[in-house]
């Protein structure tokens, strides 16, 4: 028999035997073409005088138009500083405290408090971005809130943060973790979980203290799921929360709060500029394009851990 | 047909309600109802619901049957309205066109998608088959200026307020005799009220706590450079473009507003002005009000004086408008108006089969019958006819807030294109508003007001792509001068070298070329 019939016998012989977990792939599949691929289609918007009216066909080409638009805005650039700014703190301080936070819990013996603390910690996932901007808002607030009354009793003078620039990053990067670094741990416990325990076991008879196993054992066998996360998350790094960014800034704070996200939407889609929106969101999907190809090939080289 | 309309006025005669329009003359369609199928979206009446009295009574008068199919309803509420402009983009985006749309905000969209077919223009059909509407564009020709379209056609019919007041200062008058002070008749004098505030504890609670001028939106407190001569905005639209002797300005690059920044960055630091002016938001008047901490503020006349239900917890209190305060070269004015033209209202759909009906339709509402039952709901359900004028039941008045019980019967609704009356809001206002009012008619305090421009294609593009920057520039800078990081005097060469940079003079010539079009004549 002719090779590529025996392939094609041994595909449909695989896809007999196999066909429950084709079928359970196929939703994810279409979803992907119908929300991810299909939208692709619209891109075109970028390079065209859009008008919704006219519809993405027959709306007229205008080349490079609303690049050159952006590129000649310096509040534009602000806005992509600033965002990796704000995602590289938060990759800084963002990325190890889930880590952290799975290390510890990984270390508590005590089942009820163990799952106590854990309850506490993934709550805040679960609350709306909006509510969060309220705690914050009020939190931080110079004449009610909690921050100022205990600055209040250390002597020092009420700081009105919201509307001070240099303190924008530190309360957006610390409201972040407070919000996802224990939801965030749950990947990493899982992985702790798949740990294989003889390796603690014999650990144990050669003497090893439970730091020492942390370090020696659970970190390194975590490691492909940490650099996995790392990849991901870099390639995010142009995705700010902007829904956070919109309810806490100010214009006041504008020069270290705006980000390309909220540029985007001011600029873009408050005075229905749809094209200059898709313009940038373009960009921004390039730039993480190209990050994510970056720390791919890093790890792979480094780690032999990649995500393709 | 003679025979038929005659047979149609006989059997609307013996029909049964309203005996007093039997005569059909309100009538546009005979026989069977013609339905119309219409877009309403507004933050207080999400759709258009046909069984609302005032919709029911329309459809009876007119034989017109509006059918709801608004799509991406939508209730958010800020200030910009972004979401109703989402909803009318997810209509366009869906390909169907219902034949009235009507929303906020509007304006500019008919205006931008109308010449690409979306819209019908209205300028010959309002002349051959809208009578009212003709009598009332020809009595303002101002109105049929702000309405026109850069091609020169109209494109919708726009929600007319009526009356002259909006916001008005406001202050504790019962901590003005308190403290043995007079209403302060200059800037000078409302300065030294704010510090006395502060400084010498008018609610008596042993503690600096007062917060001497507080505002719901912080724009209004940047409108006390007026005090200073300077101006914050054109029109009842924050940070809008004012018109000086026929010539576009912005009043955020003028000097009176450097002045007066520089004084309300003094009055800050000092605390005689809310420390979280610009984070307290919406809830600041009630709040500061309530709590016995707020003295003075720059807010609506109805809501405003509504406050004073306080008096029955705090004793004594008395929250009254006070005439706008003399500026340093002693000119007094209230920069804050209603607006004569809001560019909300309703608009015929592209694909419309019924224009002639439809336009007839929106005459309807600007005849007597029908302006009545856009300002006061149904005769006879919520209103009665007293000396000729339409007086409010008085369950409906005790009901609770009276515009709301309106919006819940289908009237005052600013998705539909009517000329408010007055009447309606003064019969359920206070005394202290009315009293308020009636100070504000004995001096003649209001400006005339930027109605806005309406651009042609290559026009909007400069502005797109200039004005966004200038704007975010010009607040951020703003807010540093008042927070005290950065001086106004020290800064003002830069910022307007800045401005210039950012393309502030390049939007002040497409504004002025559009401005000049629409207003020459």
């Amino acid at each position: 028999m002719a090779p590529r019939n025996t392939r094609w016998t041994r595909a449909v012989d695989h896809l007999k035997r196999e066909w429950q977990i084709y079928l359970m792939l196929l939703p994810t599949i279409v979803w992907f073409i119908v929300f991810l691929y299909k939208p692709m289609y619209g891109l075109q918007i970028a390079f065209k005088d859009y008008s919704i009216f006219r519809g993405v066909a027959n709306s007229p080409w205008v080349g490079l138009e609303h690049f050159e638009t952006l590129f000649s805005n310096d509040q534009f650039f602000r806005a992509v500083y600033n965002t990796i700014q704000i995602s590289a703190l938060n990759l800084l301080f963002g990325f190890p405290a889930p880590i952290i936070l799975a290390l510890m819990f990984n270390e508590i013996l005590h089942a009820t408090y163990k799952k106590t603390a854990q309850t506490i910690v993934y709550l805040p996932h679960f609350i709306s971005s909006v509510i969060i901007a309220g705690i914050v808002i009020t939190a931080f607030s110079p004449t009610a809130g909690i921050v100022n009354t205990l600055l209040g009793w250390l002597g020092i003078d009420p700081i009105y943060f919201l509307t001070k620039p240099e303190w924008f990053r530190p309360i957006f990067v610390g409201t972040g973790i407070w919000q996802e670094a224990g939801f965030g741990s749950i990947v990493f416990l899982a992985a702790i979980a798949g740990v294989n325990p003889s390796l603690y076991e014999s650990a144990v008879v050669d003497g090893a203290n439970r730091w020492q196993m942390m370090w020696r054992i659970t970190i390194p066998c975590i490691l492909p799921t940490i650099l996995i996360m790392l990849i991901i998350r870099i390639g995010n790094i142009m995705e700010v929360s902007f829904e956070l960014v919109i309810l806490l800034y100010q214009p006041a704070t504008y020069s270290t709060a705006d980000v390309v996200n909220t540029w985007v939407y001011r600029q873009g889609l408050q005075s229905g500029q749809y094209d200059l929106a898709a313009a940038a969101g373009l960009f921004n999907a390039v730039v993480a394009f190209v990050l994510v190809m970056a720390a791919n090939s890093l790890s792979r080289r480094f780690s032999r851990t990649s995500l393709w | 047909m003679r025979k038929l309309s005659l047979a149609a006025a006989i059997l609307a005669a013996t029909a049964l309600h309203a005996p007093a329009y039997a005569d059909g003359h309100l009538q546009i369609v005979e026989g069977d109802p013609l339905e119309l199928t219409i877009q309403m979206n507004h933050a207080r009446y999400p759709v258009y619901k046909e069984d609302w009295p005032v919709e029911q009574q329309a459809r009876e008068w007119t034989n017109i049957h509006l059918v709801d199919v608004t799509v991406g309803a939508n209730m958010t509420s800020d200030s910009e309205n972004t979401g109703r402009t989402e909803a009318l983009n997810l209509m366009l985006a869906s390909g169907n066109i219902p034949d009235i749309v009507g929303s906020s905000r509007i304006k500019d969209f008919v205006n931008q998608y109308g010449p690409e077919g979306a819209f019908m223009p209205l300028n010959d059909l309002i002349e051959e088959h809208a009578p009212n509407l003709k009598a009332f564009f020809d009595e303002k020709p101002h109105i049929r200026s702000a309405l026109t379209a850069a091609d020169g056609n109209m494109y919708y019919i726009p929600y007319l307020p009526d009356g002259k007041y909006g916001r008005a200062y406001w202050i504790r008058t019962d901590w003005l005799d308190k403290l043995g002070l007079d209403v302060p008749e200059t800037v000078d004098e409302y300065e030294a009220v704010l510090r006395a505030f502060k400084t010498q504890d008018p609610n008596g609670n042993g503690e600096a706590d007062e917060v001497p001028f507080f505002a719901r939106q912080w724009p209004e407190f940047i409108r006390l450079v007026t005090l200073w001569d300077g101006r914050s905005s054109g029109s009842d639209t924050y940070h809008d473009f004012m018109v000086v002797d026929g010539e576009l300005q912005h009043p955020y690059a003028g000097e009176g507003y450097r002045d007066g920044i520089s004084n309300l960055a003094r009055w800050y630091a000092e605390g005689l002005v809310d420390t979280e002016v610009f984070t307290r938001g919406s809830s600041a008047r009630d709040f500061l009000l309530s709590e016995n901490l707020g003295g003075s503020t720059h807010d609506w006349f109805a809501s405003t004086s509504g406050y004073n239900r306080l008096s029955s917890e705090i004793d004594g209190f008395a929250f009254k408008a006070f005439a706008p305060p003399a500026s340093v070269s002693g000119k007094r004015i209230e920069e804050h108006r209603r607006i004569p033209i809001k560019p909300d209202g309703w608009a015929i759909g592209g694909f419309n089969k019924h224009p002639v009906e439809t336009i007839k339709y929106f005459d309807f509402w600007f005849t007597e019958e029908g302006r009545r039952l856009a300002n006061f709901g149904v005769e006879g359900m919520h209103y009665d006819m007293v000396d000729g004028k339409a007086i409010f039941k008085q369950e409906f008045l005790d009901a609770g807030p009276v515009n709301r019980s309106l919006y819940q019967v289908g009237s005052q609704l600013q998705g539909r294109g009517y000329f408010q009356d007055y009447n309606y809001e003064i019969q359920w206002s206070n005394e202290f508003a009315l009293e308020g009012i009636a100070l504000y008619d004995e001096g003649d305090y209001l400006i005339d007001q930027f109605l806005g421009v309406a651009f042609n294609p290559e026009e909007q593009k400069v502005y797109d792509k200039y004005w966004g920057s200038v704007r975010d520039y010009m607040l951020e800078r703003q807010q540093a001068w008042i927070l005290g990081s950065a001086d106004v005097m020290a800064e003002w060469d830069d910022y307007q070298a800045q401005l210039e940079k950012l393309g502030l003079s390049q939007v002040l010539e497409v504004m002025q070329s559009a401005y000049n079009r629409q207003y020459s004549n």
